[in-house]
């Protein structure tokens, strides 16, 4: 065991030694989840898309106040005019909401269109605005019933009635099939997963190539060292070398992109830590049965685009004809993305995760044993 | 006891003897040379007395023990330095050191305090720190070696470990190489540089298309010849045969015949003087006669009927 730690920490040391690794390993999945998360924002899962919207609040008094809080418990990305840009909407209330709306009167809050917004997310927030004003008016009735008048409503009655449970609530989903995951909750592991393949088999692939024709393995091998507590070490420094990518992008994801995580975040990054295993060990399998390093990147290029086309790197596999799904269950990273979206996207538990990591482990443990098969000098 | 001892060990790829029962041993303290032209089958002999290749026939007996019967502990006792520069290029020569320690059995403070002691003997310390690309030819030979010195093993198996390099940087290995050897290691130092063996070696097998030709000290091997010295006779040879010369092979062996030169050691103990006035008195027209000590080519040359350097 100390071999392996020992193999595998200097890998990783070597590893990160290589400028070129920065640029695979962090930039260039950075920039396609950033233009892929982009390109790709809709409507997505309703449960945790949240469209931006700016607001002018030009009323002093609490009921502005409580307004805005409504249009956030309703799901809107409330923004300040100094970030009107990311906004795709706008909404001005006027100066006298609070003292018209108790009196009585309406008050005539506007809504105003940004040229070269998304209409999808338009829509959004002016269903969501609706739904809100809804709320609102049903919150000052409920308010009116417990007073005389609509002038005595003060702020804390009405953040009680907000705060105590709906009497009737309705909870829409989409009928007869799954919700599409779209923008970043798509990008992210989709690109996380096809470069920790790309990575993790270049680097074992080229490494065990260059390693087996510069004598190192060689002179590995001559040691007190077991080809098992070698192969090993070799996977365990490109393991590590994934959990250093795994770890940066949930960062970026949660921080940057605000990919809902949430409490399955231990489930996420099991999934991934276990998938960088199975690449490792695809890794130093084709350093294993490759003769040059000139041909592993090749190799291993094709190897992975095909592996991420197939399974649902690029495209949501939900969008696609169903020999698409029955294609993705051949490849690692079709479970593994079936796992991640299970998670990110559809809010399922670690119980649901259990039959794709169990088939992770089975595709690990035939590349780890014929990666220690076809292991030479 | 020896701490090496290869027993007619063999080794076939396909239709071609690598090794063809080769038979050697050698003792604490001893350097034993190996020499031959490539392809001899040096480097396949260190690969089966390493474990790298398993012998198709013979033994490989480490400090008394069957190789094969626990690699593992047979491994221990050895340091290997392969003809490649097997070390971590991106590596600094430090960071190289303590790695190969730590794989050969070394704790971790162990491994650091034996690579400061290593960079110390090796003249290494000042470059340290620095990554072994960019270290010189002579420098990253010494580090290859030292990364096999660690956990000080009692068994030195050095293949062609100066190759490459320029004469300084050389003299300086075989300097090493000589203290290890005072230190009481035993060292198999494959070679096809005649100087280094004749000057490194205490022993010397000759080698060459897988079959041990010979062995033994420089003297020992010199004395096939038939003495101490060998006569070349340069000359203008036309059709004439040494066969048909009365006698002159009861009285010199020939050690090689090429176009206009002729290399021959006198049988027996007999005068130089008497010897060189036979030779130029054949009946072929001398143009010069030189008397030399016989060298290990010359040795290589009667063995194999070419020379070692071609």
């Amino acid at each position: 065991m100390r071999h392996v730690l020992h193999i595998g920490h200097t890998d990783l040391r070597l590893f990160l030694k290589r400028k070129s690794a920065y640029l695979w390993l962090f930039v260039v999945p950075f920039a396609f989840i950033y233009l892929m998360g982009t390109a790709m924002q809709g409507p997505g899962d309703p449960d945790n898309h949240r469209a931006s919207v700016m607001i002018d609040n030009q009323d002093t008094n609490f009921l502005s106040r409580v307004f805005l809080d409504e249009l956030g418990a309703q799901g809107m990305w409330v923004l300040s005019p100094t970030n009107k840009e990311a906004a795709a909407r706008s909404i001005r209330i006027p100066s006298n909401f609070t003292s018209k709306v108790l009196r009585g009167k309406q008050s005539k809050v506007s809504f105003l269109k940004h040229e070269d917004s998304a209409e999808a997310d338009a829509a959004i927030i002016e269903v969501r605005l609706v739904r809100s004003l809804i709320a609102m008016n049903g919150h000052i009735l409920e308010a009116a019933t417990h007073t005389d008048s609509l002038e005595t409503i003060n702020e804390d009655t009405l953040r009680k009635i907000m705060a105590s449970p709906d009497p009737v609530a309705l909870k829409a989903k989409f009928a007869g099939r799954k919700p599409v995951p779209s923008g970043f909750n798509f990008s992210l592991p989709g690109n996380l997963v096809m470069y920790l393949m790309m990575n993790l088999l270049i680097f074992g692939g080229a490494t065990i190539a260059s390693e087996r024709r510069n004598g190192v393995i060689k002179r590995l091998m001559v040691h007190p060292v077991t080809k098992f507590e070698l192969v090993q070490g070799k996977i365990y420094g490109l393991m590590l070398l994934g959990v250093v990518q795994i770890l940066f992008f949930l960062a970026v994801g949660k921080i940057l992109f605000h990919v809902n995580l949430g409490a399955n975040l231990p489930a996420v990054t099991l999934t991934l830590i276990i998938f960088a295993w199975v690449a490792g060990s695809l890794g130093v399998l084709v350093g294993c049965v490759t003769a040059s390093e000139d041909r592993v990147a090749g190799i291993c290029v094709l190897a992975s685009l095909i592996m991420a086309a197939l399974g649902g790197c690029w495209w949501p596999l939900e969008i696609g004809p169903p020999v698409l799904k029955t294609i993705a269950l051949w490849v690692p990273t079709g479970w593994v993305l079936q796992a991640l979206h299970q998670l990110i996207s559809f809010g399922s538990g670690f119980s649901a995760v259990i039959l794709p990591i169990a088939v992770l482990l089975a595709f690990g443990a035939a590349a780890n044993l014929l990666a220690a098969r076809f292991f030479r000098h | 006891m020896s701490l090496l001892k290869t027993d007619h060990l063999s080794k076939t790829f396909g239709a071609i003897h690598a090794v063809d029962s080769v038979s050697f041993q050698i003792e604490a303290g001893e350097i034993y040379g190996l020499l031959g032209p490539n392809g001899a089958g040096k480097t396949t002999t260190i690969s089966m007395i390493c474990g790298l290749l398993k012998p198709d026939a013979g033994e490989v007996i480490v400090a008394g023990g069957p190789f094969w019967s626990d690699p593992q502990k047979a491994k221990s006792i050895m340091g290997i330095v392969p003809q490649e520069l097997a070390i971590y290029e991106e590596l600094t020569g430090r960071e190289n050191l303590e790695f190969w320690g730590r794989v050969a059995g070394l704790k971790s403070g162990e491994a650091k305090t034996r690579t400061t002691e290593l960079l110390e003997a090796l003249s290494l310390t000042d470059r340290a720190k620095d990554a072994v690309k960019n270290y010189s030819g002579g420098m990253k030979r010494r580090i290859n070696l030292g990364c096999a010195l660690l956990h000080r093993p009692k068994l030195l198996l050095l293949d062609e470990p100066t190759v490459g390099i320029d004469p300084q940087a050389r003299l300086n290995i075989l300097e090493f190489i000589r203290g290890l050897r005072a230190s009481g290691t035993a060292i198999l130092y494959t070679t096809h540089y005649l100087e280094e063996a004749e000057k490194l070696c205490d022993r010397i097998g000759i080698i060459d298309h897988g079959r041990l030709l010979a062995e033994g000290t420089l003297s020992q091997l010199q004395e096939r010849l038939g003495g101490d010295r060998v006569f070349v006779l340069e000359a203008d040879f036309g059709n004439a045969s040494v066969e048909a010369w009365d006698g002159f092979l009861q009285r010199f062996r020939v050690i090689q015949k090429a176009e206009g030169q002729l290399v021959v050691a006198a049988i027996g103990v007999r005068d130089p003087a008497e010897c060189l006035r036979e030779l130029l008195n054949l009946p072929i027209r001398v143009e010069n006669v030189t008397l030399k000590r016989p060298s290990l080519n010359d040795v290589f040359l009667q063995l194999t009927g070419r020379s070692l350097r071609e």
